[in-house]
């Protein structure tokens, strides 16, 4: 568990869960270990991975994470393995929460997309072993 | 309809009464439509459920998964009873460990300037609503966005009812 000063390195993923078959759709398939748990829950024949970004974000700031032109993602490092996060569709705040990102535990956030499909994003504090990856832009 | 007879039909469905008692019933549900309709209805609940339950693989075999199971009832059982004095102790204790957690709360309640550590603190935009659950086994949080009027989560179901998207974000 990172400790209440460190960075928090952060993985986020956005997937697009659909019944469409894989040969069809242009995305890769999401990895087994996620793709795992959302079959648990959802029923969705396949997800897709869209986009996948890795951050460090300091304690007290705030990283923005660009998933697609729609879809923005800002996670605040509150300390702790806490984080506050804002879900930003089409420039318009949809949902904001503050949540505990213990890894390997996943935060998925998710809603209805158009044409019987979903969209997910997925966020898992990182492994404070790995590699540390590139910053992102901070708000604040 | 009382319970006694329902739990007999159950029963009787499930080929579990004797010569007499079968016969009984046969009557009963021949008599009475009540009993007749309720008799049809667990029979098709029977073959649903014989037909379509979703099958468990363990990881383990068979086996060796009940084996685990047994091992572990054997544990807990050979543990020694509390000695009587301990047991003693514990009621007297018990009303006192909760005055004490009581205390905590409050201290830390009033406590100046340390933050409250709830678990989730969200808020979600207008005409929406936020339904969050936690799936343990799976070590995932899901927080499911959803237009207020229009949609519930697509938790086991065969698939998304809406035809356009209504939570406010793309995957493009």
């Amino acid at each position: 568990m990172p400790g209440l000063g460190a960075d928090l390195r952060i993985e986020a993923r956005l997937i697009w869960g659909a019944n469409d078959e894989k040969e069809t759709v242009k995305y890769e398939p999401l990895d087994a270990g996620l793709s795992d748990k959302l079959h648990r829950t959802f029923k969705w024949k396949n997800y897709f991975e869209i986009t996948n970004k890795n951050a460090s974000i300091p304690l007290n700031q705030t990283g923005e994470l660009k998933m697609s032109d729609a879809c923005t993602i800002r996670v605040k490092n509150l300390g702790g393995s806490r984080v506050e996060v804002s879900c930003i569709g089409h420039g318009k705040q949809v949902h904001q929460g503050a949540y505990t990102l213990t890894p390997p535990q996943w935060l998925v956030l998710g809603g209805n997309d158009s044409s019987n499909t979903a969209w997910f994003i997925g966020l898992k504090a990182g492994d404070k072993n790995a590699p540390e990856p590139a910053k992102p832009v901070h708000t604040n | 309809m009382n319970q006694n007879l329902e739990f007999k039909l159950q029963a009787w469905l499930d080929g579990e009464l004797s010569g007499s008692e079968a016969q009984a019933i046969e009557r009963e549900v021949a008599a009475d439509a009540d009993v007749a309709r309720l008799a049809a209805e667990l029979r098709t609940v029977k073959s649903a459920m014989a037909g379509n339950e979703t099958a468990r693989v363990v990881p383990e075999t068979r086996e060796f998964y009940w084996s685990k199971i047994q091992r572990q009832i054997e544990r807990e059982s050979a543990q020694p009873a509390p000695a009587r004095r301990m047991a003693v102790w514990r009621h007297w204790l018990s009303p006192l460990a909760g005055l004490a957690g009581l205390a905590c709360i409050l201290i830390l309640a009033i406590k100046p300037g340390t933050p409250a550590t709830f678990d989730e603190i969200s808020s979600t935009g207008e005409g929406m609503e936020a339904v969050t659950f936690h799936d343990q086994s799976a070590g995932m949080t899901v927080v499911w966005l959803a237009d207020s009027e229009r949609e519930q989560p697509q938790i086991q179901s065969p698939a998304p009812k809406t035809e356009e998207g209504g939570s406010g974000v793309e995957v493009e």
